[in-house]
């Protein structure tokens, strides 16, 4: 998709989105529906950055999003640090680990990868829950229940100020958004889907596989460890049950839906799914069979997602099918 | 030095098991390159079609009947999803992320589907064999000994079909140069699906072996996913006999830590070790590719 | 326009009919529990007592003579933000008079639910819930608590241990628990209790749930020989494949299984084979014979409805409803939440087994005509053998010296 589409779909779809608050504003609970979208598109889109145009099958995303936000309240509560810059450094954290986890997957294929960074979220509750989790105040089992909210301009960011929370995770997902395009639209961008389609070719190119790796997977757990903490200074409250498989799943739907490296298609990705999984909840136990069977039919129907289906209806310059080096181009 | 002969049969019993698992998924990987990701809730199926027929139905025949009855069903339906929801990717792009995320919804789509038609508690199953055999001060279960021998056997008849009959041997070609066998004139896509009925089957039989000493439930597959996936890395996927290596260690190891340090310690150990596996090897043990 | 004016005069009828349907409008009642993934079972159980409640009150004509309507919410596995969605959707939309709930998040939901108004009761049994409780006494004035907290039932689980009528070959004790807030906070305090009483905890396992092969701990057990093992897992599959691995070679130890024994299928599975163990429910309706005549009438129409014996926690939900229903009829209006909070508080309930005296804490806490019931498996059903505090046997009802200690 050429650059002047990104920014359009993007500026739609957040465009849209900034006007919801004049219709909803005073429904609680449809506004941390939405602010959950918000926080979930960044999440989701981060995951489309490393999986759909780097090709590396990391699941580890769920496991950064946790790292992040338990980093953000324990810099937050622990150490005084003020929210505003705990959050970044939270990400930091996440970053750093993301590299540390990268290292050994650079020489991996496929399912390795999966199952390595599987792995980090794997390990990552058990820790948690661990003595050595609990001396560094990730208050075990039970989780921590007093996260401190941002405060900036004399707003309070917390959950009874969803309006202010709403923007201000905007303006995350925006910036968020934005840097994923340009990383996409750069040079970065034809690297890494030069080293997907053929990763020794590319590097007799002299493209440094190595380089791009650790630099992707930097810069998705940087971006996903940051919504992981304004998620904690918004909800206020974490645990390990964020672990569990449903939120992994979810953001899996996330991608099916929007599109597997149909960026921004992970963000419209994030937006449905929440609203179908909302939709579906007064259905109870059928609710996730529904999910599973929409997930089986959603990969057989629709390979590129959301955004492949419109792309049928809206071709672009090019024709379909084509990689983004022709389109972006030396030229 | 009693103790550690303890821990040592439950090493051996688990191991076993976990080897009939992990070479049905290294087979499928091998062959097909095909994750299936839904492979924890093929183990449950195996648990529940075994309580239908002895609980529900209330069949007679002991665990012999419950095993011709199912092995067909099971190869039935492994073939059957390979052709309906794996094939048709074969063809997409990024088909290796698809296929594992389409397996994921069928593994979410299956299990709510055991919590809404078996409900969410526990099911059980009557023991293959009560008592136990005495061996010096220390007892090993009979059920732990029927366990190991089914495993073995399962494993072993693997490997004759393999190496001796006709679909074994199209097996194999296709497992070493899938573009070749074609040539040759074998039914690739067959063979995938035949593949992936086959791991069903062995994951399957795991669960009514395990089922009828750990129980059947809706999420109980998980774990299984992850140790079967743990193992076939480590052994290196596509390579059986590494397979089997590397469950047995695999066994041993987590019935050893689990003494030592407890269990809360037993993840970390396996990943341990699988990290460092693969840092050196990054092919797993005895993995044929690079 | 013919037809259009049909269709507004059809419209018109529609509405008309629809207004007449009921007398008045019915009271929102929330209900967050586990409907789907791993609490469903608990959640199934809590539902089962809030049910029933509803039920006896609109057939009885309504509370206030208006019908109660149940809103249910799938709080799923208790993520944060699931449990505060859950709160804004039942208080901030619906705008429920009161929440009935089980398992709640275990402080997550005091949080949540103490930003609004509405009666909300929850059986968390957990310090941690108490505790945030306590930062915001005001606040959070409309959060009750249907059990006393872990650490509580925990010392009473150790009291009737040592009031048993049974000498210990040993002051040997092995905990196990798993890793979750309450086997954690179970665990510990046991670990205080016995260390004080100068019992040696010769081994403190914490484990993850799916445990189910226990052959490294019991190898541990064989060689220490306690005289207690006690294991705090709520989940069948754990503790069912514990005892039958134990079994093979059993030590002459007390099986004391705390609220683990509380699944259905670990006694409905076991049935006689589970003779001896002992477990402990708090708030608990004593089986095999209820205290009262009420309470044994409450037990029949209860296993009328469902079709089995109550389970943990059914009672205390239902309790929960009436207790708040009985608020409601003093105080006058559904809509006045702080004055049925404050009546709920102060008068407190009077159920089928006595009095319900909330604390300042507002738990309910084990004692009084609401005590903690300790039970052990006997011709295959869990028989009441002591009510704490104080250590009391109950009624007739002897404690078994369990069949393979020799």
């Amino acid at each position: 998709m050429n650059w002047k589409r990104m920014s359009a779909t993007i500026a739609l779809i957040f465009g849209a989105m900034a006007f919801t608050p004049l219709f909803v504003g005073g429904a609680d609970h449809l506004m941390h529906i939405l602010i959950m979208c918000l926080i979930w598109a960044v999440v989701a889109s981060c995951w489309d950055l490393i999986m759909g145009f780097a090709g590396i099958f990391s699941f580890g995303q769920v496991a950064f999003f946790v790292i992040g936000a338990y980093a953000s309240a324990i810099f937050s509560i622990r150490f005084g640090i003020d929210p505003v810059f705990a959050m970044p450094m939270a990400g930091m954290v996440s970053a750093a680990l993301g590299v540390l986890v990268g290292l050994p997957c650079l020489r991996l294929k496929g399912a390795y990868v999966a199952l390595v960074t599987f792995a980090v979220h794997m390990i990552l509750e058990p820790f948690l829950k661990s003595g050595m989790g609990r001396a560094m105040g990730t208050g075990g089992s039970r989780g921590i229940l007093t996260i401190p909210p941002m405060e900036l301009f004399g707003i309070t960011f917390s959950a009874d100020n969803k309006i202010a929370v709403f923007y201000a995770a905007l303006v995350l997902a925006v910036v968020c958004s934005v840097i994923i395009m340009l990383v996409i639209r750069s040079f970065w961008g034809t690297a890494f889907l030069a080293i997907k389609d053929s990763e020794d070719f590319a590097s007799s190119l002299g493209v440094s596989a190595f380089k791009y790796k650790l630099a992707v997977f930097a810069l998705t757990s940087f971006l996903t460890g940051l919504a992981g903490g304004f998620y904690g200074h918004y909800v206020g409250m974490l645990s390990t049950r964020m672990l569990g498989i449903d939120l992994f799943v979810m953001l899996m739907i996330m991608l099916v839906i929007g599109g597997i490296g149909q960026f921004p298609g992970a963000i419209l990705g994030a937006i449905m799914t929440v609203a179908i999984n909302e939709s579906l909840a007064p259905l109870g136990s059928y609710r996730p069979l529904i999910l599973g069977a929409m997930v089986v039919v959603l990969v057989l129907l629709l390979p590129d997602g959301i955004i492949g289906l419109l792309r049928k209806f809206a071709p672009g310059k090019t024709e379909g099918g084509q990689t983004v080096a022709v389109e972006s181009g030396i030229q | 030095m009693l103790e550690y002969f303890d821990v040592f049969i439950s090493g051996l019993t688990n191991g076993s098991v976990y080897a009939l698992m992990a070479v049905g998924l290294t087979l499928v990987y091998g062959v097909s390159r095909a994750f299936n990701f839904a492979y924890g809730s093929f183990f449950s199926l195996g648990g529940y079609i075994a309580w239908v027929f002895m609980m529900f139905l209330g069949l007679r025949g002991g665990y012999i009947m419950v095993f011709i009855l199912s092995i067909p069903l099971l190869m039935g339906f492994g073939y059957f999803t390979e052709k309906l929801i794996v094939a048709p990717l074969r063809k997409r792009s990024d088909w290796e992320v698809k296929v594992m995320m389409i397996t994921l919804g069928l593994a979410l789509f299956m299990d709510n589907g055991y919590q809404v038609i078996f409900g969410p508690r526990m099911k059980s199953l009557p023991p293959m064999m009560e008592g136990a055999m005495a061996v010096g001060d220390t007892f090993i279960a009979n059920q732990d000994i029927m366990i190991f021998v089914l495993s073995i056997t399962g494993i072993l008849a693997f490997r004759w079909v393999l190496n001796n009959t006709r679909i074994g041997m199209a097996v194999r070609a296709v497992a070493q140069n899938p573009a070749g066998a074609q040539i040759v004139g074998i039914p690739k896509d067959r063979i995938f699906a035949a593949t992936f009925g086959i791991s069903t089957v062995m994951v399957g039989a795991g669960g009514i072996l395990l089922a009828q000493k750990y129980f059947v439930s809706p999420m109980g597959g998980w774990d299984i996913l992850v140790k079967s996936w743990v193992i076939t890395a480590f052994g290196g996927m596509g390579s059986i006999r590494g397979g089997l290596y590397a469950a047995f260690i695999l066994g041993m190891l987590e019935a050893f830590v689990g003494y030592w340090f407890g269990l809360n310690w037993v993840l970390f150990a396996l990943f341990g070790v699988l990290l460092t596996t693969l840092a050196i090897r990054p092919q797993g043990l005895m993995g044929k590719w690079g | 326009m013919k037809k259009t004016r049909i269709f507004f005069l059809a419209l018109a009828v529609l509405l008309t009919l629809a207004g007449n349907g009921f007398s008045a409008e019915p009271i929102k009642v929330g209900v967050p529990l586990a409907m789907t993934g791993p609490y469903t079972d608990t959640g199934d159980n809590y539902w089962k007592g809030i049910k029933m409640a509803l039920d006896e009150i609109n057939a009885d004509g309504g509370l206030l003579g208006k019908q109660l309507e149940p809103v249910r919410f799938d709080t799923q596995e208790f993520a944060p933000e699931r449990v505060m969605q859950g709160a804004d959707y039942l208080c901030g939309k619906e705008k429920v008079d009161s929440v009935h709930a089980g398992w709640a998040g275990w402080g997550q939901d005091v949080r949540a639910y103490g930003k609004h108004t509405a009666p909300f009761f929850a059986d968390d049994g957990s310090q941690s819930a108490v505790d945030v409780f306590t930062q915001n006494r005001e606040k959070y004035a409309n959060i009750f608590q249907l059990t006393d907290t872990d650490i509580n039932q925990a010392t009473s689980m150790f009291n009737v241990l040592m009031a048993l009528p049974y000498e210990y070959p040993n002051k040997t004790v092995v905990i196990i628990n798993a890793d979750d807030a309450w086997g954690m906070g179970v665990g510990d305090t046991l670990e205080d209790n016995f260390k004080k009483k100068g019992w040696k905890v010769a081994m403190h396992e914490v484990v993850p749930y799916g445990t189910r092969e226990w052959g490294p701990i019991l190898t541990q057990i064989r060689k220490a020989k306690p005289a207690i093992i006690h294991l705090e897992i709520v989940s069948a599959q754990e503790v069912i494949t514990f005892f039958r691995q134990f079994m093979k070679a059993p030590t002459d130890s007390i099986l004391s299984y705390g609220y683990s024994i509380v699944p259905r299928e670990v006694v409905q599975t076991m049935g006689t084979e589970a003779d001896g163990l002992i477990g402990e429910v708090p708030t608990a309706m004593p089986t095999p014979t209820a205290p009262t005549p009420e309470a044994q009438a409450w037990v029949d129409r209860f296993t009328k409805q469902w079709g089995h014996q109550p389970q943990a926690g059914s009672w205390a939900a239902y309790s929960g409803v009436k207790a708040w229903a009985a608020a409601v009829v003093a105080v006058g209006d559904e809509k006045d939440h702080a004055a049925v909070c404050n009546h709920i508080a102060t008068k407190g309930y009077k159920g089928e087994t006595g009095w319900w005296k909330w604390d300042d804490d507002h738990v309910m806490r084990g004692g009084g005509d609401v005590p903690f019931g300790h039970y052990q498996v006997q011709g295959g059903e869990l028989v009441t053998i002591f009510t704490d505090p104080p250590a009391t046997p109950y009624k007739d009802f002897k404690f078994i010296k369990p069949r393979w200690i020799k």
